[in-house]
């Protein structure tokens, strides 16, 4: 009881976040479009890549249909876990609306996750569904390895929200630090695409980067997951690299607080 | 001809306004730059990562790729320059009523627009991509002079074209209400142009060679460079391509102007 009455403030946070989107509905239907290109530009260059080697072959360990699943699932994955916290905060910051959100009896972290996964609830529906179904009927996409992959695979998924949420929310505390913010997310946004293993799986990196990679949170938001759901990742592999995924969900909002902790000192609002 | 050295004096004191705004800010700008460049450096790891491992795709050699994704950052560098007005167009301007400003002014709205505000950290796109050239020619020992010496102008043109498809769609915002419209999609199919149209089913090609040109703002642009005989004609197109879309551009914005109706704020 008092656990559910704890939790009520951020479900609300969570529920609001979710109908602001709806009032901009418009604009996912043109984002199930953006997706779709996203996805499909890297088909031909997959198909490209395999026909060089010819029919059958494998790289990095995939064949083509498994890349194939893996592109698209990432892109579709990808859809569910993005949000927005990093340029809300640091506009927040920028333009003094911080005050209105510090005289909430209200903890500002939790407040910015629920609100990340509110809005993450709102592109399951209206995004990663349609899309994921829209790649599905277009490409061949290998269904997932095993009904226990699947499970682990939504597991992984809704890791992977939070594990963004965290990361943002510290993105976004560092960002403010510098006055082109925009800057620094548009930068943020191409570099992880490169980490995380959206656009190519981490089995494609040499060595050297592949050994920093494993050290490192990003590749938890797409590799990890497609691999889990191709069946690459089973047993012992896909518990160490949920738990690897999990801890750094964890390490990184302990990050956030200790950043939010510093920069909420330093606050000055004007009156404004 | 008088208008245009008007017009070009104007720009010059546009761009060195904001210039002197930005450098103000020295440490500042250096971030900017700074995170502008990681994000080139990390798509260009993309294909670096994947090109290098396989060192042909559909008939084309590693450097030409490099070659083809280097010379495609030349036109999009361009084009970040000078389109940071564009895609809050709608917003900064029509809700906020500040068109109304640009409107008293006796020069082009269009012109204001574009060179009123500058992704100035966006030219390292430009340098970036060059070097990327720089390095390609240097690999790549058969390659045409005129097709070389043409690159430039050539860049000047994808960059137009590029420019003249945005303002198309920030254009549509005289018409429609929903302020993001179709600019995302599309800003999306410029990755396809950064590799060779090859690859793509005939309906992709026909895609970037018509409605939505792309193809002739950063792939055909290096075909007579790298002597892809085929691509000859397209590539003495693109000029073509660019003024006919960047008449569509000003015909649109001035039916738009027509049209507009001030806030009143």
């Amino acid at each position: 009881m008092t656990a559910l009455a704890l939790a009520r403030p951020y479900l609300a946070f969570a529920r609001t976040s979710f109908l602001n989107l709806l009032a901009y509905r418009a604009r996912y239907f043109v984002g199930i479009l953006t997706y779709f290109f996203n996805a499909t530009v890297w088909y031909y260059i997959w198909r490209a890549l395999f026909h060089e080697k010819g029919d059958g072959a494998t790289l990095g360990g995939f064949t083509f249909p498994q890349m194939l699943t893996y592109v698209t699932t990432g892109w579709a994955l990808r859809s569910f876990y993005f949000n927005e916290v990093d340029r809300e905060i640091a506009s927040q910051v920028r333009e003094g609306r911080l005050a209105m959100t510090l005289i909430k009896p209200v903890d500002v972290q939790a407040m910015t996750l629920s609100q990340a996964l509110g809005e993450s609830a709102f592109r399951l529906v209206l995004f990663t569904l349609p899309i994921g179904v829209l790649l599905g009927l277009v490409y061949p996409i290998l269904p997932p390895a095993s009904p226990s992959a699947f499970a682990l695979y939504l597991l992984s998924g809704l890791l992977s929200a939070l594990l963004v949420g965290a990361i943002n929310f510290c993105v976004g505390l560092v960002a403010i630090r510098t006055t082109s913010i925009l800057g620094v997310l548009r930068a943020k946004y191409l570099v992880l695409e490169l980490l995380s293993g959206l656009l190519v799986p981490v089995a494609f990196f040499p060595e050297p980067a592949r050994k920093v990679l494993v050290w490192l949170p990003f590749m938890h938001m797409n590799d990890t997951p497609g691999r889990i759901w191709l069946g690459l990742a089973t047993g012992a592999d896909a518990a160490r690299a949920l738990a690897l995924q999990a801890g750094w969900t964890v390490a990184l909002l302990l990050l956030g607080r200790v950043l939010w902790n510093a920069t909420a000192r330093r606050i000055e609002v004007q009156g404004g | 001809m008088e208008s245009l050295r008007f017009h070009a004096r104007l720009f010059a004191l546009y761009f060195a306004q904001y210039v002197k705004a930005r450098l103000a800010y020295r440490a500042d700008f250096a971030t900017a730059v700074l995170a502008s460049f990681l994000g080139t450096a990390a798509s260009f790891s993309v294909v670096l990562l994947l090109f290098s491992r396989f060192p042909h795709l559909a008939g084309w050699s590693f450097p030409e790729i490099v070659f083809l994704y280097g010379f495609s950052l030349l036109p999009y560098g361009l084009f970040s320059v000078l389109s940071a007005n564009l895609y809050e167009f709608a917003d900064r301007y029509l809700v906020e009523g500040r068109f109304d400003r640009i409107l008293l002014r006796p020069v082009s709205p269009l012109f204001q627009i574009f060179f009123e505000s500058f992704r100035l950290e966006s030219l390292q796109e430009v340098v970036t991509g060059g070097a990327a050239v720089a390095w390609a020619v240097s690999r790549l020992p058969d390659l045409s002079p005129l097709g070389l010496a043409l690159l430039p102008l050539w860049a000047v043109f994808g960059a137009v074209i590029y420019l003249s498809v945005f303002g198309i769609l920030t254009a549509s915002s005289f018409w429609i209400e929903d302020r993001v419209g179709l600019a995302p999609p599309v800003f999306n199919l410029m990755a396809f142009g950064r590799y060779p149209i090859t690859i793509y089913d005939l309906k992709v090609k026909v895609l970037l060679s018509t409605v939505i040109p792309f193809a002739f703002a950063s792939f055909y642009p290096t075909t007579l460079a790298l002597k892809r005989a085929d691509f000859t004609p397209y590539f003495w197109a693109v000029p073509a391509v660019a003024l006919l879309f960047a008449l569509l551009n000003r015909a649109l914005w001035r039916r738009g102007i027509a049209r507009y109706g001030s806030t009143g704020s």
